[in-house]
């Protein structure tokens, strides 16, 4: 019996040691830091960053951090336009083809490097090199010889990007496009420091290896906990950068991430879903400008919808203000046009402006569309209807109050499908769906990329809709080189597209967030990532 | 007793192979793709078939299952698809200690607590002790633990802002998850002890124990516990298992660092080495439980032979 208890005993001390063991892991307690009068922004980057490697995070979990901590080119201002950065100034040839970049006199990596054209030239090559696997990397095909590249038809050398000298760059494009200048401060476009990287093929995954050329410095990065950003001494506008230091933690929960606000453990945090009503109405988020639509696409393959009326009166019939105000209710904007607000034409015009509501809710109109559209196919009853959407709870309300509106307004009862996120991508993409929600976030600064989603063929074009004419509009306005002729193509398409109605547009996206009255400056672009660079807290 | 532990490491092999082949045949069962949808952006064609060639996964099933169990064998599981500059054995290198710390202490809370309250409601039996010992163990079984948790940050971090409301930095991080986590196993184990410490009270032994003049005290846990405890043991394989390797919804709720997530976002985004990474660890720890667990059976009570017929 003794010899039994004696047992019990040791595997209890076993047990005992083991804790003692892990309790020797525990970290020190960082919130106990003393500020000193110091700038430190709290921020919460929701998940571990996928990649800080510039041609791979293409997400918002790593660029926006990425784009404080490295600078491409030109780097979007206030004003939401390229201005200058790693460059201090550019040429550009007569035809617009041709770009000369001047690189800063003092334009450093945080490692004390200089910072040279090669770097460039090497960065943009990895991004589309096939061997990268870039997800971005189609940002790059506007680059002579690019795309060929990035599909294994071409190689390195063929890629239009070459160092002339240390500090000279040339960039030679396919076709002049005005928006490169915007597209080169994305952080695809990044450098990457040649030398460390040949020297380490990993530099981007630890602190310790990593190099920037940014307004702050990677100080430590604790995978999947935190990361610590401390203002970079070798920045060549370091006056400007006015936080010393910016706390990156890592909350996944929406709800802890807002109580870790409330508790100052946070200074800014996203809106909780099941608060969300509340604190809009009580107006305390801020609410911002983001580039992109959500929208619901009628494949043309498939009936009732290969018919332009019968497409138009399913749009007409969607009140999107109803839907706005009373189903998400976070302050959108409706959309009656595809291109959201926030570009401007050379006259100073915002595109969305321009163009107008290319649409309106018109029930009415909406029914009688219905019925010429069935009596030009020999129909009397439409065939069946199944919306599908990828499932969240704001999908499936929208998707409801639809269904609700086509019942009321066309008498038509349609039917509802949810599926997983990336079952749903694989099959839409296939055009397997009639009809079905779509999303659409712009990669970069300039309506063409809203546009160019709907050439025949894109992966975006679900509804399968291939229109000569529209082909041909943006194929113009892809190789026009003066912005009012551009300017005029892209009216002229969009206008087209929602003559046809392959789809209809429901809201503008927008960015919303809880921040602390503390805090002044930080830059949230509609297409783009955020900006610390003029952050400033006070104590 | 070897010759058990020999044949018992053999069944144990073939029953990881039988759990890597399903799992391997179950995730390449799941429509959609990790790369038709990155971060909700639609990637054209030649995009996917870049990746896919980086990952391997335009090969034909057979060479990848041939490439998964080599990677298997060697313990290299590869990059992540979701985060392309970690390996898997990253991933669950710095997981895994951060999940075995919060879960070792919640076991050991759990345990103790447990043991404490199941010992007093039997001794105290259908007595106030009792009653109140069994209902803190009702509400301990029938409260979520993601439900206690976000109680607890409202109440000792927003209200009473004693506590951080989460992170992973150091002691006063720790209280508040280990406190959600332990509550539940603790009420089971309560009940568990409660039970078989009544049953063991009545035998003969307790009586000649009692007879021999012992202490109350010394009888309790001297002679009934470690004969109570044998149920126990029996349930703290599986829940140590799935304790130390992370509970997902504790975890993003307290944001700890931990491996939990990986368990549920790698199927979520149909990142194939993290989903047979995760596995194969969690399965692996599991039978090394069970097995501990039977030895400690023989360990603690010798009536129960190993390695003897029908073992």
């Amino acid at each position: 019996m003794k010899k039994l208890f004696s047992k019990v005993c040791l595997l209890g001390m076993t047990v005992l040691l083991v804790l003692a063991f892990s309790g020797c892991t525990a970290k020190p307690d960082s919130s106990s830091k003393k500020s000193d009068g110091k700038q430190v922004l709290k921020l919460n980057n929701g998940s571990e960053p996928t990649s800080f490697n510039p041609p791979i995070g293409f997400d918002a979990y790593s660029w926006n951090a990425l784009n404080n901590l490295m600078e491409g080119l030109t780097r979007l201002g206030k004003d939401n336009s390229p201005h200058p950065a790693a460059a201090s100034k550019w040429d550009v040839s007569p035809d617009g083809k041709t770009y000369t970049f001047h690189i800063r006199e003092n334009a450093k990596w945080d490692n004390g490097d200089d910072l040279t054209a090669g770097d460039f030239e090497y960065a943009w090559k990895q991004l589309l090199n096939p061997k990268t696997a870039s997800p971005a990397a189609f940002l790059g095909y506007l680059i002579k010889g690019g795309e060929a590249y990035n599909l294994n038809k071409g190689s390195a050398d063929d890629v239009q990007v070459k160092a002339e000298d240390d500090k000279t760059l040339k960039v030679t494009l396919n076709a002049p496009q005005s928006y490169f200048l915007n597209m080169i401060s994305n952080p695809a476009f990044f450098p990457v420091n040649k030398k460390v990287a040949e020297k380490d093929s990993k530099w981007y995954a630890n602190a310790k290896t990593f190099v920037g050329n940014g307004p702050f410095k990677l100080a430590s990065w604790k995978h999947d906990a935190n990361m610590v950003f401390k203002k970079s001494s070798t920045y060549w506008d370091k006056k400007t950068v006015k936080l010393d230091e910016v706390d990156w933690a890592m909350v996944n929960d929406t709800n802890t991430e807002y109580q870790m606000y409330k508790t100052g453990e946070l200074d800014v945090a996203s809106v909780p879903p099941d608060l969300s009503d509340q604190l809009f109405k009580e107006g305390k988020v801020k609410v911002g400008q983001q580039a992109g639509t959500y929208f619901f696409s009628m494949n043309v393959k498939m009936k009732p919808f290969d018919n332009a009326k019968i497409r138009r009166a399913f749009a007409l019939a969607v009140d999107n203000k109803k839907i706005v105000n009373y189903v998400v209710k976070q302050k959108n904007d409706p959309a009656y046009g595809f291109v959201s607000p926030g570009f401007k034409d050379p006259s100073g015009e915002d595109f969305r402006a321009h163009n107008g509501n290319l649409y309106k809710y018109d029930p009415k109109a909406a029914k009688k569309l219905l019925a010429e559209g069935m009596k030009e196919e020999g129909i009397t009853k439409l065939p069946p209807v199944t919306l599908t959407y990828n499932t969240t709870d704001i999908n499936k309300s929208i998707a409801e109050t639809v269904q609700e509106m086509y019942k009321q307004n066309l008498g038509v009862s349609i039917k509802l499908a949810n599926m997983e996120w990336n079952v749903y991508g694989v099959d839409q993409k296939r055009g397997k769906f009639q009809f079905s929600r779509g999303s659409f976030l712009a990669d970069y600064g300039d309506p063409i990329n809203f546009l160019e989603n709907f050439i025949t063929g894109m992966p975006m074009n679900s509804m399968q809709w291939s229109n000569k004419e529209y082909d041909r509009l943006l194929k113009e306005a892809k190789n026009e080189k003066d912005d009012t002729k551009r300017y005029a193509l892209m009216y002229q398409a969009e206008k087209l597209l929602m003559k046809e109605m392959p789809l209809f547009p429901v809201y503008f996206y927008n960015q919303s967030e809880l921040q602390s009255s503390k805090v002044k400056g930080i830059v949230r672009h509609p297409v783009g990532y955020m900006e610390l660079k003029w952050a400033t807290k006070s104590n | 007793m070897l010759r058990f532990i020999a044949r018992r490491f053999f069944a144990m092999i073939l029953t990881l192979w039988v759990i890597a082949t399903l799992t391997f045949l179950l995730m390449h069962a799941i429509p959609g793709s990790p790369f038709n949808n990155l971060n909700g952006k639609v990637l054209s064609d030649a995009a996917v078939r870049n990746l896919e060639t980086h990952y391997h996964i335009d090969k034909p099933l057979p060479i990848q299952y041939l490439i998964y169990l080599k990677s298997i064998a060697t313990f290299t599981y590869g990059p992540s698809i979701k985060q392309p500059s970690q390996t898997v054995n990253d991933l669950l290198g710095r997981g895994f200690p951060v999940s075995f710390e919060l879960g070792m202490w919640s076991l050991a809370v759990a345990v103790v607590s447990g043991v404490v309250l199941g010992i007093f409601a039997a001794l105290k039996h259908n007595g106030f002790i009792d009653y109140l010992a069994m209902t803190i163990a009702v509400l301990g079984i029938s409260i979520p633990n993601f439900v206690l948790a976000t109680l607890l940050i409202q109440e000792f971090a927003v209200n009473l802002r004693l506590l951080p409301a989460g992170t992973w930095q150091g002691f006063a991080y720790m209280i508040m998850p280990v406190v959600a986590l332990a509550t539940g196993p603790m009420a089971i184990i309560a009940r568990l002890i409660r039970s078989s410490m009544l049953e063991v009270l009545t035998q003969d032994y307790i009586r000649t124990a009692q007879a021999k003049g012992l202490s109350p005290f010394l009888i309790v846990t001297k002679h009934a516990l470690k004969n109570a405890l044998l149920p126990v043991v029996t349930v703290l394989g599986t829940l140590a298992a799935s304790i130390l390797t992370g509970t997902f919804v504790i975890e993003k709720i307290f944001a700890i660092p931990g491996m939990g997530k990986y368990f549920v976002d790698s199927i979520n985004s149909r990142d194939y080495p993290v989903i047979m990474g995760t596995t194969m660890f969690y399965s692996a720890l599991l039978i090394f439980m069970l097995f501990l667990v039977d030895i400690a059976y023989g360990w603690l009570d010798p009536r129960i032979k190993m390695g003897k017929e029908g073992d």
